[in-house]
C-alpha cells in the first residue's frame, strides 16, 4: 500500500504548501492543483491496478500505548477510491480557474488545504480496517468538509448551512459510534468483525449504522443538511461532496452489511423502502427548486435513493437465496455510485460555470445560455440525459442492472415479489420525474432567451481548466454508456469483496448484458447517423429562412413571457401536493385598473418544516431544564470530574 | 433476418397509411367524405420538398429534436416482433431499453420546444413531461405481469409466435384490462383525444401540436413520420394481444396482423369521434386509470397463474 500512502502525501502537500505562498495567488493555485492532481492521478492508477490484480496485504500501525491504526485496500475500497480520485482530480483542475477571486487569496489557500484534507480523509475512510481508524478518518472528513461549506462565511445563509451540516454529521457520527459500540460490546475488539453476534443485535447494529451512514449519504428523512450545504460550498467542492463524499455513507452501509453477514430479509426491506422514498421525494423536491445548485442537491437525494434500491434488491436477493438477483442488484447499485459521481460532478461544475459567469443561481433569472456558453451547455445537456437514465448514456447502464435485478425477484416468493414490484415501479416514476426536472433545467437555463441582463453578455473566456474537466466528464458519460463492459467488471469485483459467500463471481453471465447494451446503443447511433445523412440530403439546395418565434399572432413578445421553471413544474408538483406543500405569495388582481402584483412560490421540505417542532424544540426544552448544571462554580465542576472518575472506576 | 428487416421497413412505410384511417373514421362520423387514405404520403412528400424557416432563438438542439424523435421511434420498432415473426434485434431486457429510448425521444421533443422561447411551446412541453410519467409506470407494470407469465423480459418474448395466445390461456379475462390499459397509454403517449386533440385550433389547449409549432419543412416531416411510427408501435402491442393467433405462414400472419392494427386505428378514430378532450387537470386521473387496471390485472392473474 506504499503507493497509496505516497499519493496521500502528495495530496496533503498540495494542500499545505499554498498556505506559505498565498501572496502569489497564481503560483499557490498552481502548486495546489499540481500537488492534489498528481496525487489523485497516482492514487487512481494504483487503485485501478488493485482492482485488476487483487488486494495487497493490509497495513497496521500500532503506536505504543495507543490504539492500533489499520488499513486495508480490498476491491470494494479500490472501487470507491477510483471514483474519489477521478472526481477529485477533475475538481482540482476545475478549481484553478474557478478560484480566481483575487480579494480572497488567503481564502483560496485555506480552501485548498481543506480540499486536500477532504480527499485524503475520504480515501482513508474507505481503506480504514478497524473502528478507531474509521471513526478518525470519518471525523476528519466531516470537519474538513464543514470548513469548505463555510468558505464564504460572510454570508449568514452559508454559516447557517454550515452549522446545520455540522450538527447532522455529528449526530450521524454518534449513531455510527453507537453501532460500533454494540459491535465492540459483543466481540471485544476494534476489528471489523461481527458475523458471530446474535441476530437481533445484528439488526440493531445495522439500523443504527444505517441512520448514521444515511445522514451522511443524504437519505430521506436525514437529508435536510444537503440542500443547504451544497449551494453554500464552492462548485468544485459541491462536485466532490455530492459526487463522492456522500457515497462514503453508501460505502459504510455496504461495509457494515459485509461485516454483519446479515441473512434476514429485514435489512434489504429497510434499504429498499428508504431508497424508494428518497428517490421519489428527492426528485419531487428537486422539481420545486428555484436555485440550480439546490436542485442538484435534491437530485443527490434521489440518486442515493436509486443506489439504495439497487443495494436493497441485492440484499433481498441474498436473503431469498437468489444469487443472480443479488449480484445484479449490488453491482447495479455500486455501478450507479460511480456513474452518479461522474454526471453529478459534471452538472455541479456546469452550474458553477453558470454562477461564475452570470452571478446568479436562480433558474428563472437565466435563459439562452447555450448560445454564449456553448461547451458548458452541451456538456450539461449530456449530464442531464445521463442523470435521467436515458440511453446511450451511463446512467442508463446502472439503472438497467438494477431493473434486471428487480425483475429477477418478480418470479419469487410473495415478499420478494412485492418489494421488487414496488422497486421497479418507483424506479420508473423516478426516471420520468428526473426527465421532467432536467428538461426544466436545460430548457429554462440554457435554452430560450435570456430572462435578465445577468444572462446576457457572458462568454467562456478564462475558464479553460473548467471546460477541460467538464468535457472529460461528459466524454465519460457517453463512453460508459456505449461501452459499459469494463466498468461492470469493476463493479462485480467490488461486489465480490462485500462477502456474500459466493466466492468468485463469474463475469461471463453478466458480460453478455453489457454486450447487449453496447449493441443496442451502437444500432441506435447508426440509425441516427443514417437519418442525419438523409436530413442533410433533404436540405441540400433548399432555402433556409430565419425569423422570430411564432407567437400565435402576438407580435411583440418579450423574453419575460417565456415559460419559467416554476410554471413548468407547477402541474407535476400539484400532483404531489401532500408531500411537497407549495406556498404561493400572490395578491389577487382586482378592480378595473389593477395595480402591480407579484408572484412567488416556494416548495417546502416537509422534514425541514417539522424538524423544529418535533426535534429542535423538545431538545431545547430539555437542555433548558438542565441549565442548572452549568452554574460557573469551579468547586462543583471539580466535584463533577471526581464523580465521573469514581463512576468510571466502578465500570472499568 | 431479411424477413425481419423487410417487415420493419414495411411497418415504417405503412404507418402513415394507418394514421390516415383515423381521419377517415372521423370523417365518416362527421358525415363527410374525408381525405384520401394516402393523404399523409402527399403531405410528407410536400414537406420534404420545402425549405425551412428557423426561429432566431433556436440552437442546434432544435434541429436535433426531429431527428432524435424519429430515430428513437424507428429504433424501438426494431425490437418489436412484427406479426409475431422474429424481430430484427432482441435481447433479454430490451423492453427496458425500448421504454427508455422512447424517453430519450421525449427529452429531445421537449428540449426542442423549450428552444424556441415560446410560452405556448413551454406549456405544451410541461404537459408532455407530466403525463407520460404515469404511462411509464403502467408500461412497467405490464412488463412485470408479462415477466411473471413468461419469465422473460423482451418484446420478442412477450409478443412473438403464440405467446400472446398463451397469455390468454393462462391469464384469461384479466387480459382485457391489460388491453384497455395499453389503449389508454396509446392515447396518452401519442397525443390523441381525450388527452390531446390533434385537430384543435387553440394553442393553449394543445400538447403535442403546440410543441412543434416552429418546425417547418423537412424537419416537420421527420417529426410527423416519427409520430406515425410511435403510434404504430403502441398499436402493434395491442394488435398482437387482440389477435394472438399464429399461423406459422408468413403471409397469413402479416395479413392478420395488419387487420388487427387496422382495428386498433379504427378504435382510435371511434374514440376521437365520440369523445371530447378532457380538461387538462382531469387527464392525470384518466391516465392513472390505466395503472389501476394493469395493477388489478396483475393481482388477479397472480392468483390464477400459481
Amino acid at each position: 500500500m506504499n503507493l497509496f500512502f505516497l499519493s496521500m502525501l502528495m495530496i496533503a502537500s498540495g494542500g499545505v504548501l499554498p498556505l506559505f505562498l498565498w501572496r502569489q495567488v497564481n503560483l499557490a493555485k498552481m502548486i495546489a492543483v499540481i500537488g492534489i492532481g498528481s496525487g489523485c492521478l497516482l492514487g487512481l492508477f494504483d487503485s485501478l491496478f488493485r482492482l485488476i490484480t487483487g488486494p495487497p496485504p493490509g497495513v497496521s500501525f500500532s503506536p505504543p500505548g495507543v490504539f492500533p491504526l489499520s488499513f486495508h485496500l480490498d476491491s470494494l475500497s479500490a472501487f470507491f477510491l477510483v471514483s474519489i480520485f477521478t472526481v477529485s482530480l477533475l475538481a482540482a483542475i476545475y478549481s484553478y480557474h474557478y478560484m480566481n477571486n483575487t480579494e480572497k487569496q488567503i481564502g483560496a489557500a485555506v480552501n485548498f488545504l481543506f480540499f486536500s484534507l477532504l480527499v485524503t480523509s475520504m480515501s482513508l475512510v474507505v481503506t480504514a480496517h478497524n473502528m478507531i481508524t474509521f471513526m478518525l478518518a470519518w471525523e476528519m472528513m466531516s470537519l474538513s468538509s464543514f470548513f469548505l461549506v463555510i468558505y464564504d462565511y460572510r454570508n449568514p445563509e452559508n454559516r447557517k448551512a454550515g452549522y446545520l451540516y455540522f450538527i447532522f454529521s455529528h449526530v450521524g457520527a454518534m449513531f455510527i459510534l453507537a453501532a460500533f459500540a454494540v459491535l465492540y460490546g459483543h466481540t471485544g475488539n476494534f476489528d471489523f468483525a461481527g458475523s458471530t453476534i446474535p441476530d437481533t443485535m445484528k439488526i440493531l447494529v445495522f439500523v443504527l449504522g444505517f441512520i448514521g451512514f444515511g445522514s451522511k449519504a443524504g437519505v430521506f428523512p436525514f437529508h435536510v443538511w444537503l440542500p443547504h450545504a451544497h449551494p453554500a460550498a464552492p462548485s468544485h467542492i459541491s462536485a466532490v461532496m455530492s459526487g463522492v463524499m456522500i457515497k462514503t455513507g453508501i460505502y459504510g452501509i455496504l461495509r457494515l452489511y459485509g461485516i454483519l453477514d446479515l441473512q434476514t430479509p429485514a435489512s434489504g426491506i429497510i434499504v429498499v423502502i428508504f431508497g424508494m422514498v428518497s428517490g421519489i421525494i428527492g426528485v419531487v423536491y428537486a422539481l420545486g427548486q428555484h436555485d440550480i445548485k439546490r436542485l442538484l442537491a435534491y437530485h443527490s437525494v434521489e440518486n442515493i435513493g436509486i443506489i439504495l434500491i439497487g443495494i436493497g434488491i441485492g440484499m433481498i436477493g441474498v436473503s431469498s437465496g437468489n444469487p443472480v438477483m443479488a449480484v445484479l442488484g449490488f453491482s447495479g447499485g455500486i455501478l450507479h455510485v460511480f456513474n452518479h459521481s461522474i454526471f453529478k460532478s459534471l452538472l455541479f461544475m456546469g452550474a458553477g460555470m453558470v454562477f461564475h459567469k452570470t452571478g446568479t443561481r436562480s433558474i428563472d433569472a437565466l435563459g439562452g445560455l447555450i448560445k454564449s456558453l456553448k461547451i458548458t451547455g452541451i456538456t450539461f445537456l449530456i449530464g442531464s440525459m445521463a442523470i435521467s437514465g436515458l440511453p446511450p448514456f451511463n446512467g442508463f447502464v446502472s439503472e438497467f442492472f438494477i431493473y434486471m435485478g428487480g425483475f429477477k425477484g418478480i418470479a419469487r416468493d410473495p415478499l420478494t415479489f412485492v418489494f421488487c414490484l414496488l422497486a421497479i415501479i418507483s424506479l420508473a416514476i423516478i426516471g420520468g420525474l428526473a426527465l421532467a426536472c432536467f428538461t426544466k433545467v436545460v430548457g429554462v437555463v440554457f435554452q430560450g432567451e435570456p430572462r435578465t441582463p445577468n444572462a446576457n453578455r457572458v462568454d467562456e473566456k478564462n475558464g479553460s481548466t473548467m471546460i477541460f474537466s467538464m468535457v472529460v466528464l461528459a466524454a465519460a458519460c457517453v463512453g460508459i454508456g456505449i461501452f459499459p463492459a469494463p466498468f461492470l467488471v469493476m463493479a462485480l469485483k467490488a461486489v465480490s469483496a462485500i462477502g456474500l459467500d459466493y466466492g468468485r463471481i463469474p463475469i461471463e453471465p453478466f458480460a453478455h448484458m453489457t454486450a447487449d447494451i453496447s449493441l443496442a446503443a451502437i444500432i441506435f447511433l447508426a440509425i441516427m447517423a443514417i437519418l442525419a445523412g438523409i436530413r442533410i440530403r433533404l436540405f441540400r439546395g433548399k432555402p433556409i429562412g430565419h425569423s422570430g418565434t411564432w407567437g400565435c399572432g402576438f407580435t411583440r413578445p418579450t423574453s419575460r413571457m417565456q415559460y419559467t421553471g416554476s410554471s413548468y413544474a407547477a402541474s407535476i408538483l400539484d400532483f404531489f401536493k401532500p408531500v411537497a406543500p407549495m406556498v404561493v405569495d400572490h395578491p389577487p388582481v382586482a378592480g378595473l385598473f389593477p395595480g402591480p402584483t407579484r408572484y412567488a412560490s416556494h416548495v417546502h421540505d416537509v422534514i425541514e418544516m417539522h424538524l423544529e417542532r418535533i426535534i429542535v424544540n423538545p431538545v431545547l426544552w430539555l437542555f433548558d431544564k438542565l441549565r442548572w448544571i452549568q452554574h460557573g462554580d469551579i468547586h462543583l465542576y471539580i466535584g463533577y470530574i471526581l464523580l465521573a472518575i469514581v463512576i468510571l472506576l466502578f465500570f472499568v | 433476418m431479411i424477413e425481419s428487416i423487410l417487415l420493419w421497413t414495411l411497418a415504417i412505410v405503412s404507418a402513415p397509411f394507418f394514421a390516415a384511417v383515423i381521419l377517415r373514421v372521423k370523417a365518416f362520423f362527421g358525415g363527410r367524405k374525408g381525405s384520401p387514405l394516402l393523404i399523409h404520403y402527399y403531405t410528407l412528400a410536400k414537406l420534404f420538398k420545402k425549405g425551412s424557416v428557423y426561429s432566431t432563438s433556436t440552437t442546434l438542439i432544435f434541429k436535433l429534436g426531429p431527428l432524435v424523435s424519429l430515430g428513437t421511434a424507428i429504433t424501438a420498432l426494431l425490437f418489436f416482433p412484427m406479426a409475431g415473426r422474429p424481430p430484427v434485434v432482441s435481447f433479454s431486457g430490451d423492453a427496458i431499453f425500448v421504454f427508455y429510448l422512447l424517453g430519450l425521444g421525449r427529452f429531445f421533443t421537449i428540449a426542442a420546444a423549450m428552444d424556441t422561447a415560446s410560452p405556448f411551446e413551454g406549456m405544451g412541453a410541461a404537459r408532455e413531461a407530466y403525463f407520460p410519467i404515469i404511462c411509464e409506470a403502467s408500461m412497467f407494470m405490464v412488463s412485470i405481469l408479462f415477466y411473471r407469465l413468461t419469465g422473460e423480459l423482451s418484446l420478442s418474448a412477450f409478443f412473438s409466435g403464440n405467446q400472446p395466445a398463451q397469455f390468454w390461456s393462462t391469464a384469461g379475462s384479466p387480459m382485457i384490462f391489460v388491453i384497455i390499459a395499453l389503449f389508454i397509454i396509446l392515447l396518452t403517449e401519442n397525443a390523441r383525444v381525450p388527452v390531446d386533440d390533434p385537430a384543435t385550433h387553440l394553442e393553449l389547449t394543445m400538447i403535442h401540436e403546440v410543441m412543434v409549432l416552429d418546425h417547418s419543412g423537412p424537419d416537420f416531416g421527420l417529426i410527423e413520420l416519427g409520430a406515425f411510427s410511435k403510434l404504430f408501435l403502441y398499436s402493434a402491442f395491442i394488435a398482437r394481444l387482440i389477435c394472438p393467433f399464429d399461423f406459422v405462414h408468413p403471409a397469413l400472419d402479416v395479413a392478420l396482423f395488419a387487420a388487427a392494427v387496422l382495428l386498433v386505428y379504427i378504435a382510435v378514430g371511434l374514440v376521437e369521434s365520440v369523445m371530447a378532450r378532457y380538461r387538462m387537470d382531469r387527464v392525470p386521473k384518466f391516465v392513472l386509470t390505466s395503472f389501476a387496471l394493469v395493477f388489478f390485472a396483475a393481482v388477479i392473474t397472480l392468483e390464477f397463474a400459481k
